[in-house]
């Protein structure tokens, strides 16, 4: 008696949840930002996988051209103080930030999310402990947070994005632990106890595909904060060294050299102000197709 | 209210205590043995040397004997003495302490004007062209790093207008890095504002406002500037950590002479005790100031409680 139903309120359930996929779907194809940010993205993506195929030039060979070159037909964005092509170095680039990016919010998203789920299903000390720890790193700004680290690490870039992963955790932890907190009073989270499932089960079985949402929305805007804070430690010359085309290292050599070929600091520059641009888009417009209420 | 100011200055005392087991822990991180590194860059000290310097920062001893030492010095005003050249570690920050809250809040003042009037007017026009216009400027500026929009300031303010000077440390000088730090926040000061000013436009009392045929500057001057600034207020404490944060990379930029571009030298040096020292004041002002900001935002709108 009891299969047929659940296999019923499965096969509903399924439906629903494949015609709210679909609604939130249509939602985000009709914003304007998500167009723009989502193009964005596939840009730099297509950009960073075919970046032999699109560069004309090694983006670290030195003398490809006369040295500061404003940019001409031979080199779109022109040369630097090593006549070294920008554009071949920019589109190189591109491969460094997408990877700093993502392993950036790789760490603190997954960090941030077990300590959120932890303190918000477990409760009592540990919760308290926790989440006492995420105020306190949150009262820091996360640019103190990755200096730290920094500080600890010593300047790479692999360092910098292991700081700027770990000064966004608590994003991700305040984030998860208020959803976990709602969701723990819900009826199928309740009921899923009430027939015994493990606490393993319960957490991700459970819980966590009900809040991958708002994780999904502080994700996707995420990635834009680490490229901007990647790139400003870059630029400070605690990320990316030189030679490396990470673009706020080439910034930062630009600065030499900033009246004669102001050049070299425009064009990494609008790389990263573009890119940041479109994860917040695409951030925005997915905040708003998951939670049309909250449109203004 | 007593409680309220109590608890959360309880809260800033605890996270300043957090902070000096961190900073106490800190060198305890570093991969690799921390007074070598230290010294890696003078070829001249000798092994004697070093093992005095680690006699001296206490390394040599049990981890908790360590913060004790640390915190007897500390609280004696004694931050150490920097690696290279032996200056009190205390007095170099405390030297540059002043510039950088200096850029921190004239950058606050810039953010919050800029950011309000922009968040108001998008809000109280809503949905026109201007909203749009406004609302895409502050997802824009919002992308910008800080870095490159001082830079792009300086090539045309400084460099190309020669209206203002490149670096330095006095009024003229704090334009740029002001502005630079002022209107990064202020796109996304400006986007908080609008969504809490829509909320305060849509309020019954509003309608009430307009109903009993008051004019139109009043209904805005008094009934919803008035409401919306308090969310406003609320965001000070906020933005003036951020300020602080973006102060660090902003200074750096503009060779302005505070705390954060002293930092960025010292991890260039592997200066352990300015590091540390950093560290501790810089969450030091960042608590106090929250505090003082949280506690005008409780005098302001009496219906706060601490929860």
């Amino acid at each position: 008696m009891t299969q047929p139903v659940t296999a019923v309120s499965e096969s509903s359930l399924l439906a629903a949840k494949v015609k709210d996929f679909g609604q939130f779907l249509q939602r985000l194809l009709r914003s304007p930002s998500a167009k723009i940010g989502a193009s964005i993205c596939l840009v730099l993506v297509v950009t960073a996988i075919f970046a032999p195929v699109i560069a004309p030039h090694d983006p670290t060979e030195l003398g490809v051209g006369p040295i500061l070159q404003p940019p001409n037909w031979d080199y779109w964005f022109g040369t630097d103080e090593f006549g070294r092509d920008l554009f071949s170095r920019i589109v190189y680039g591109s491969r460094l930030t997408l990877y700093v990016g993502l392993i950036a919010v790789g760490i603190s998203m997954t960090v941030g999310v077990l300590v959120g789920l932890v303190a918000g299903y477990i409760g009592g000390w540990v919760e308290t402990a926790l989440m006492r720890a995420v105020d306190v790193l949150f009262s820091f700004t996360e640019t103190l947070i990755a200096l730290a680290a920094v500080a600890v690490l010593g300047p790479s870039l692999t360092n910098a994005m292991i700081a700027v992963g770990i000064s966004s955790i608590p994003f991700y932890a305040r984030i998860t632990y208020g959803a976990v907190l709602v969701e723990k009073n819900k009826e199928y989270f309740k009921a899923a106890q009430a027939v015994g499932a493990q606490h393993v089960r319960l957490l991700f079985r459970h819980i966590l595909p009900n809040i991958l949402s708002p994780i999904i929305v502080v994700a996707t805007v995420g990635v834009s904060v680490a490229v901007l804070s990647a790139s400003a430690l870059s630029f400070l010359g605690l990320g990316a060294q030189p030679p490396s085309p990470e673009w706020g290292a080439m910034l930062a050599a630009g600065r030499d050299y900033f009246k004669r070929a102001p050049w070299i600091t425009t064009f990494p520059g609008l790389a990263i102000a573009i890119t940041v641009l479109g994860f917040n888009l695409l951030g925005d417009a997915l905040r708003e197709a998951l939670d049309p209420q909250q449109r203004t | 209210m007593t409680r309220y100011i109590l608890k959360r200055i309880l809260s800033g005392i605890f996270t300043i205590w957090v902070t000096t087991v961190a900073v106490t822990l800190l060198i305890h991180l570093v991969p690799g043995d921390p007074v070598q590194i230290m010294f890696a860059q003078s070829q001249s000290t000798t092994p004697e040397q070093i093992e005095q310097i680690r006699s001296q920062l206490g390394l040599d001893r049990p981890i908790y004997e360590q913060y004790f030492m640390y915190m007897g010095r500390i609280l004696q005003g004694d931050f150490g003495t920097t690696i290279r050249g032996n200056q009190p570690v205390l007095e170099l920050l405390l030297v540059r302490l002043p510039n950088t809250l200096m850029l921190a809040l004239s950058a606050l003042a810039i953010t919050m004007v800029v950011g309000v009037t922009a968040g108001f007017f998008a809000a109280y026009k809503r949905g026109t062209w201007f909203d749009t216009a406004l609302m895409t400027g502050a997802i824009v500026g919002i992308s910008i790093p800080s870095f490159w929009l001082g830079l792009m300031l300086m090539y045309v303010f400084s460099i190309r207008l020669g209206w203002l000077p490149v670096a330095g440390t006095d009024f003229k000088n704090l334009i740029l890095p002001a502005v630079t730090l002022g209107l990064a926040n202020a796109a996304s000061v400006s986007r908080l504002t609008r969504s809490s000013m829509l909320d305060v436009l849509s309020q019954d009392y509003m309608r009430t406002a307009r109903a009993k045929g008051l004019a139109e500057t009043l209904v805005l001057s008094r009934h919803a500037l008035r409401n919306g600034l308090i969310n406003v207020v609320n965001m000070l404490g906020l933005q003036f950590t951020y300020m602080m944060g973006g102060a660090i990379v902003v200074e750096n930029v503009f060779a302005w002479n505070g705390i954060g571009r002293l930092a960025i030298q010292s991890i260039f040096q592997r200066d352990y005790p300015t590091i540390q020292g950093f560290i501790l004041i810089f969450a030091t002002v960042v608590v106090v100031v929250s505090i003082i900001l949280d506690l005008l935002y409780a005098w302001i709108d009496p219906r706060i409680t601490y929860s």
